[in-house]
C-alpha cells in the first residue's frame, strides 16, 4: 500500500521536475521531495514502522525512486547551467579583427637577422663567434694578413685612414689574426661585423657594409673540408641544396685562394640577368690559410693548417630579401625596416 | 687587362679553342674573366678600294667618288672626307645604300676611327703605304677580334699575366697547344754598349738594359700594328712609341724611348732623386721628388721617373733621329710607393709593381729591334746592348711531398699527373725522394708569385680542377667553443628592445663637424678620417645620438608616432681600450620614441620601462646641476640612468629646438657598464611561507618634488619589514591646494619567519605616518 504511494510520489515528482521552467522552480521541487524535510525523506523514516519482513522490499522501492529522481534532477540542473553559461558567453562577443593597441613588437634589422642565423649555425658546428675592433691598426688589417706596405693587393681595398696611422678595418679578416693570437690552434671561429671601404655610395656600392669571416685551424685541413663547410653553410642559408664551384682567386692571406660561385638560384644555371647570363653567382672568397699568416700569428704551419672564408652579409641580405638598393640598409627608414 | 684572342692564337700553335670556351677555361683555371668583347666587326666586310674618280658635289663639302672595291664592279660612294681623291687606295665598308644630296651612296669610305683601327677622324684611311693590299681584299693584318677582359685584381700576383705571352703560356697549358717564342736574341748585335749606364742603387733597379738606334723615322705605324694596339685599348701614337707599347703588351715589359740627341752627357744614371729635385713629366705635370723616388737621369738631371713616366724634355717627337731604348726592371715596392706618392698610375707602373722578371729586359729589346726594323725603314743599331744587372741567384728548388699535396687538396693525384701539370707550366720537376718532387720555379713566376710548396698546391689544384675534389666533413674533436658574453648580451638587449616595440636601425660610424658641434662635441675630440669621402663624414662618432636624432627627424615626415633603436660603437679618441694603440670602442644602446602629439610624458615613460626591463631596479637621477645637461637635452627633462649605484646612461627628451614638430624621448646606455653590473648568477630567495599585509598611504607633496625621494623616506620610516612599496597613482587638482600633488603608495609588509600581528602592522603604519608628518608632509590615509 505504502509502496503505491511511493510510486505515485515518484511519478508526480518526475513530472514536476520536468515541468520546472527555471532553476528556481527546479530547486523548489528538489526541496519539497528530496530535501531534508521532503516527502521522500519523510517516507524513508516510515520504514521503521513496517514489519521486518516488509522492510527490504519497501527499502528497495524507496531507493529506486530516490535514485531516479536525483538523476532526473541532475540532468535538468545541468541543462539549466549549460543554457545559462551559453547565454553569458554569447554576451561576451568581441571583434577579434580589431587591431591590437600599441606597442607592437619592433623589427630587427635584416642584417641582424641573417647574422644571428649564421651565428647559430656556426655555433652548432663548434665555431666560436669572435669580435674585433672596427678601428684597426695596419698590422692586423694588412701586414699580419700577408699584405705588407707597398703590396699591390692593398689596392683591392680602398682604405679609410685615421689620424695617428690607424684605419677603419677594410674586412673582418683582422679578427682571424686576433683570434689566432688569443686562442691558438686548434681553432674554429667566425667573426661577423661592420667593415669600411673608401668608395662612393650608389645603389650597389656602400662604404660601410657587413661581412662574416670564418676560419678553421686544425691538422690536415684540406680543400675538401673547405668545400664541405661551404656547402653546409650555403644549404642552410638558402634552405635548399646548392651547387658550388671553386675557381682560382687571389688573396694574399690564403694559398691557394678561391672564388666560390653558386649555381644561379634564379635561373638554375641557364643564364639570367642576376647571374649576368653566366649561370653562376660569385658569392665568397676563400682558401687555405697562407703559412706566412699562420707563422706571423705564432702558429707552426708544418703542424697546423686551415681554411678561411669571407661572406658578404650585406650581399646575402640583399639576395635573401630581394633588396635592390644597398642604401636602404643604413637609411634608417622605418618604411623599409618594418618589413622584416 | 685586355687580351686579344688573335694575338694569343698567334703565340699558341695548334690552339683549337674558340674565344667563349677559352674564356670559361681561363676563369676556371687561371684568372677571372669579366667578359668577351667582339671588336672590329666592320673589318669583316671592309675591302681595299681604289678611288677611280672623285668629283665635288656642288654646294657641299662632299665628294662623289667612283670606286673599285672588287666584284661585282664599280660603286658610287658619297664621301665627306677632305682627303678623298682619285687614284688613292682607301677602305670601303658596306654599311647599306642611302641617298645623299640626290646621289645614291653604296656603303662608305671609312676613316681609321670608324673602323676602330686608330683614333683618326680627320679623313678616310689611306692604304697607299700598305704593300700587300690588293683591291677587293680585306685590310691586311686587320681582322675582327675577340677581346677577353681579365679582372686586374685576379692577376695581382702574376707579373707574367700582364702580357700576352704569359697568358699564351697559360692558354697552351690549359687548352692545349704549343707556345711560340717570338723573340730572337740573335737580332741584337754583340758589340760594345752604345751608351754608358750607371746604376747607383741596384736594389731598386735589378736590371737596366738600353740600346741606341739611329736613322729613326717618326711616322704612323702600319695598320696591323695600330689595330693590334687599338683592339686592346691602347692608343696608337707613332711607330717608335707604338713598338714600345707593343712589347709591353706582349711581354709585360714596359719600355721607354728617349730622344738621344736631347740627352746631356754620355751616361744614363739610375739613382735616387735628390731632395726637392724637380721633374717635368710627359703628361705636362711637374713633380717635386725626394730621395724615396728613383729616377733615370742624365748629366743635366732627371729624365724619367723610374717605372712610372718619362720626362718631357727628352721625349721623342717627329724630328727625332736617334733614340735610346730603355728596358729595365725596377723594384716593385719602390715603383708603387713613387706612383702613389705622385698619384700617377701608368701602364708601366702597374706592371712594375707586380715584380717583373729581369730576364725580360733584353728579350724585350730584341723583340723591339725586330719590330722597329719593320716600322721605321732604315733604322740602325748603334753598338751593342748596355746591360747592368745585379746578379740574382736562381731561386732554391721547392721540395714538394706528394702525400702532403694530397692531404692539402683532399684527393689523390697520380705522381705522373702532378709532374705533367707542373711541366706544362714550365716548372722543372726532379724526383727527390720516393714520394717527393724537387720543383724549380721559372723566372717569370719566381719574382713574387711562387716561392713555397703551398703555391704549388694551387698550381696542381687549379689544373686538375677544384670540381674534382669531393666535399668531405673533417674529423675533429668535439669541443664547446669559447663564449662571447659581450655579443650574447648585445643580442639579448636587442631582442628585449624589439619585444618592447622598438625597430632596429643601422647608422654610419661617421659624423660631420657640423653635427658634432650641434650636439655639443668639439670636433677635435673625435678620431678624424684623413681621407674622408666627403667632409660631412670626416669624424668617427663618439655618440650615437646625432644619427638617432636624424632618424627621428626623417621618419617624423611619414609617421605620427614610432620607436627606434640602434646598438653600435662609440669611438673615444683619448681613451684607450684593451687593444694597445687603438681608441676605445664602447658599445651603446640608443633608443628613441617620437610622438607628434602629446606632452612627451608617454615617450619618457616607455624609455624608462626599457631601462627597467633591462636593469631591474634601475632609477633615474635627474640632472639637477645645469652643467650636467647636454645641449641636445631638454633641460627640465634630463636625467642619468643609475643602476646599482652607478650612472650607466641618460634618459632625456631631445631639446625642442632640435625638433621641427612633436617630441622625442631618448635613452642612451653604456652597454659595457650595464653588462658588467648585470653579471653574476641569479640567487634564489625562498618563497615566503607567511602571509603579508598591505596598507595604502597618500603623501601630499610639492608639485616638483621627486617621487623617488618620497618613496625613499617611506621606506626609511617603515623599516626592515617592508617587502615592497608599490606606486599607485599621482593626483593633483581639487581639492588639493594649488602647487601640490598627492602620490599614493601601497606598502606591503611581511616576514620570512612568522605572520605579523595586526598590532605590529598598525605600529609600523603609525610610525611611517608620523615620520612623514615629521618631515612636514601631509598624508591622506
Amino acid at each position: 500500500m505504502l509502496a503505491d504511494s511511493i510510486q505515485e510520489l515518484e511519478f508526480g515528482s518526475l513530472a514536476r521536475i520536468r515541468a520546472a521552467r527555471t532553476p528556481e522552480e527546479l530547486e523548489a521541487v528538489r526541496v519539497e521531495v528530496l530535501g531534508r524535510k521532503g516527502a521522500l525523506t519523510l517516507a524513508q523514516k516510515e520504514i521503521g514502522k513496517l514489519a521486518p519482513a516488509e522492510r527490504p522490499a519497501f527499502g528497495q522501492i524507496l531507493n529506486g525512486a530516490k535514485q531516479k529522481l536525483e538523476a532526473e534532477f541532475d540532468l535538468r540542473k545541468r541543462k539549466f547551467d549549460q543554457t545559462a553559461t551559453g547565454a553569458r558567453l554569447a554576451g561576451e562577443w568581441l571583434d577579434l579583427t580589431l587591431p591590437a593597441p600599441p606597442p607592437r613588437r619592433g623589427h630587427l634589422h635584416p642584417i641582424t637577422r641573417i647574422q644571428r642565423e649564421l651565428e647559430e649555425l656556426f655555433r652548432s658546428l663548434g665555431f666560436a663567434v669572435l669580435d674585433g675592433p672596427e678601428v684597426e691598426d695596419e698590422y692586423h688589417n694588412f701586414d699580419a694578413l700577408n699584405i705588407p706596405a707597398e703590396h699591390p693587393a692593398r689596392d683591392m681595398q680602398d682604405t679609410f685612414w685615421l689620424e695617428g696611422g690607424n684605419l677603419l678595418r677594410t674586412h673582418t679578416s683582422p679578427v682571424q689574426v686576433r683570434g689566432m693570437e688569443r686562442l691558438g690552434p686548434p681553432l674554429r671561429m667566425i667573426a661577423p661585423g661592420r667593415v669600411f671601404r673608401n668608395e662612393s655610395v650608389d645603389a650597389s656600392h656602400e662604404h660601410t657594409f657587413y661581412q662574416l669571416e670564418g676560419m678553421m685551424i686544425d691538422r690536415d685541413v684540406s680543400v675538401a673540408h673547405l668545400l664541405y663547410f661551404m656547402k653546409t653553410l650555403l644549404t642552410a642559408i638558402f634552405h635548399r641544396e646548392v651547387t658550388v664551384r671553386l675557381r682560382p682567386g687571389y688573396f694574399p692571406f690564403v694559398e691557394p685562394g678561391f672564388e666560390l660561385d653558386i649555381l644561379c638560384l634564379i635561373c638554375g644555371g641557364t643564364g639570367c640577368a642576376v647571374c649576368k647570363q653566366s649561370g653562376w653567382v660569385e658569392l665568397l672568397p676563400c682558401g687555405l690559410v697562407n703559412p706566412n699568416v699562420l707563422r706571423m700569428s705564432g702558429i707552426d704551419p708544418e703542424e697546423w693548417n686551415g681554411f678561411a672564408f669571407g661572406l658578404g652579409l650585406t650581399r646575402l641580405a640583399m639576395m635573401r630579401y630581394g633588396i635592390d638598393d644597398i642604401r636602404h640598409l643604413q637609411g634608417g627608414d622605418l618604411r623599409f625596416l618594418e618589413q622584416f | 687587362m685586355k687580351f686579344s684572342y688573335n694575338w694569343i692564337r698567334e703565340l699558341v700553335e695548334g690552339l683549337h679553342c674558340a674565344p667563349a670556351p677559352l674564356e670559361r677555361l681561363i676563369t676556371m683555371k687561371t684568372a677571372e674573366c669579366e667578359g668577351i668583347e667582339a671588336v672590329g666587326s666592320l673589318l669583316a666586310q671592309a675591302r681595299v678600294a681604289l678611288v677611280l674618280r672623285a668629283a665635288p658635289i656642288a654646294g657641299t663639302h662632299l665628294t662623289r667618288a667612283e670606286i673599285d672595291a672588287g666584284p661585282p664592279g664599280r660603286r658610287t660612294v658619297v664621301c665627306g672626307a677632305p682627303n678623298c681623291r682619285a687614284g688613292m687606295k682607301a677602305v670601303w665598308a658596306p654599311v647599306g645604300k642611302k641617298t645623299i644630296h640626290g646621289v645614291e651612296s653604296d656603303g662608305m669610305l671609312a676613316s681609321g676611327a670608324e673602323l676602330g683601327i686608330n683614333r683618326d677622324h680627320e679623313g678616310i684611311l689611306e692604304l697607299d703605304a700598305e704593300v700587300d693590299a690588293p683591291v677587293g681584299a680585306p685590310i691586311p693584318g686587320c681582322a675582327p677580334d675577340s677581346v677577353i677582359e681579365i679582372d686586374n685584381k685576379s692577376i695581382t700576383h702574376r707579373p707574367d699575366l700582364w702580357g700576352h705571352w704569359g697568358m699564351a703560356r697559360e692558354v697552351a697549358a690549359i687548352a692545349g697547344g704549343r707556345l711560340k717564342d717570338p723573340v730572337r736574341l740573335s737580332s741584337l748585335p754583340s758589340a760594345a754598349p752604345g751608351i754608358r749606364v750607371e746604376v747607383a742603387d741596384p736594389a731598386l733597379c735589378p736590371r737596366y738594359s738600353a740600346l741606341v738606334l739611329e736613322n729613326v723615322t717618326w711616322m704612323p705605324s702600319p695598320l696591323w700594328l695600330e689595330w693590334r694596339l687599338s683592339s686592346i685599348g691602347l692608343n696608337p701614337i707613332g711607330n717608335i712609341v707604338d713598338v714600345t707599347n707593343y712589347v709591353m703588351a706582349e711581354f709585360a715589359q714596359p719600355m721607354h724611348a728617349f730622344d738621344a740627341d736631347k740627352l746631356k752627357g754620355d751616361t744614363i744614371f739610375v739613382r735616387r732623386a735628390r731632395a726637392a729635385e724637380r721633374f717635368a713629366a710627359l703628361n705636362g705635370e711637374e713633380y717635386t721628388l725626394d730621395s724615396s723616388n728613383l729616377v733615370i737621369a742624365d748629366a743635366g738631371g732627371a729624365i724619367a721617373l723610374a717605372g712610372v713616366i718619362g720626362g718631357a724634355e727628352s721625349a721623342i717627337c717627329e724630328s727625332t733621329r736617334r733614340v735610346v731604348l730603355e728596358s729595365a726592371t725596377f723594384q716593385a715596392a719602390s715603383v708603387r710607393k713613387t706612383s702613389s706618392a705622385v698619384k700617377l698610375r701608368t701602364d708601366a707602373s702597374m706592371r712594375f709593381e707586380k715584380a717583373q722578371d729581369p730576364a725580360n729586359t733584353v728579350r724585350g729589346l730584341a723583340r723591339a729591334v725586330e719590330l722597329l726594323h719593320a716600322v721605321s725603314p732604315g733604322i740602325r743599331i748603334v753598338g751593342g746592348v748596355a746591360d747592368v744587372a745585379r746578379p740574382t741567384p736562381p731561386p732554391p728548388p721547392i721540395s714538394l711531398p706528394l702525400d702532403w699535396l694530397e692531404r692539402k687538396l683532399g684527393r689523390s693525384i697520380p705522381a705522373a699527373e702532378v709532374r705533367a701539370i707542373l711541366e706544362s707550366l714550365e716548372f722543372g720537376v726532379e724526383q727527390a725522394g720516393p714520394r717527393t718532387f724537387s720543383v724549380t720555379v721559372p723566372g717569370w713566376r719566381a719574382t713574387k708569385d711562387v716561392s713555397i710548396k703551398d703555391d704549388l698546391v694551387e698550381e696542381v689544384g687549379r689544373m686538375v680542377g677544384y670540381d674534382s675534389i669531393p666535399p668531405r666533413a673533417p674529423l675533429v674533436a668535439a669541443a664547446v667553443p669559447p663564449a662571447n658574453p659581450e655579443r650574447d648580451f648585445q643580442h639579448e638587449v636587442r631582442r628585449l628592445v624589439v619585444d618592447l616595440g622598438f625597430t632596429e636601425v643601422y647608422n654610419y660610424s661617421f659624423l660631420s663637424e657640423e653635427a658634432a658641434r650641434k650636439f655639443g662635441y668639439e670636433p677635435s675630440s673625435h678620431v678624424r678620417v684623413t681621407n674622408p669621402i666627403s667632409s660631412d663624414q670626416a669624424l668617427l662618432r663618439r655618440s650615437l645620438v646625432p644619427e638617432l636624432w636624424r632618424n627621428v627627424i626623417e621618419n617624423s615626415k611619414h609617421r605620427d608616432s614610432f620607436r627606434l633603436f640602434e646598438i653600435g660603437l662609440e669611438v673615444h679618441k683619448d681613451a684607450y681600450g684593451a687593444k694597445p694603440g687603438l681608441p676605445e670602442e664602447i658599445p651603446h644602446l640608443v633608443a628613441a620614441m617620437y610622438e607628434r602629439a602629446g606632452d612627451g610624458r608617454v615617450g619618457l615613460d616607455e624609455l624608462k620601462r626599457v631601462a627597467v626591463c633591462l636593469m631591474p631596479g634601475a632609477a633615474i637621477e635627474p640632472c639637477e646641476d645645469p652643467s650636467e645637461v647636454e645641449i641636445y637635452q631638454h633641460p627640465a627633462r634630463a636625467g642619468f640612468v643609475v643602476w646599482k649605484g652607478e650612472r650607466v646612461g641618460r634618459l632625456f627628451e631631445i631639446h625642442p629646438s632640435l625638433m621641427e614638430n612633436g617630441r622625442a624621448a631618448a635613452l642612451d646606455l653604456d652597454l659595457k657598464r650595464v653588462m658588467r653590473l648585470g653579471a653574476g648568477e641569479v640567487k634564489y630567495t625562498p618563497i615566503r611561507r607567511y602571509p603579508s599585509s598591505a596598507f595604502d598611504l597618500s603623501v601630499i607633496a610639492g608639485e616638483r618634488e621627486y617621487a623617488a625621494a618620497l618613496e625613499a623616506n617611506l621606506r626609511r620610516f617603515a623599516g626592515p619589514l617592508v617587502e615592497s612599496i608599490e606606486f599607485l597613482r599621482v593626483y593633483s587638482g581639487k581639492p588639493l591646494p594649488e602647487g601640490s600633488k598627492s602620490v599614493s603608495y601601497r606598502l606591503t609588509l611581511g616576514s620570512a619567519e612568522r605572520t605579523l600581528e595586526s598590532e605590529e602592522i598598525g605600529a609600523i603604519r603609525a610610525r611611517t605616518i608620523d615620520g612623514m608628518r615629521g618631515l612636514g608632509y601631509e598624508l591622506r590615509v
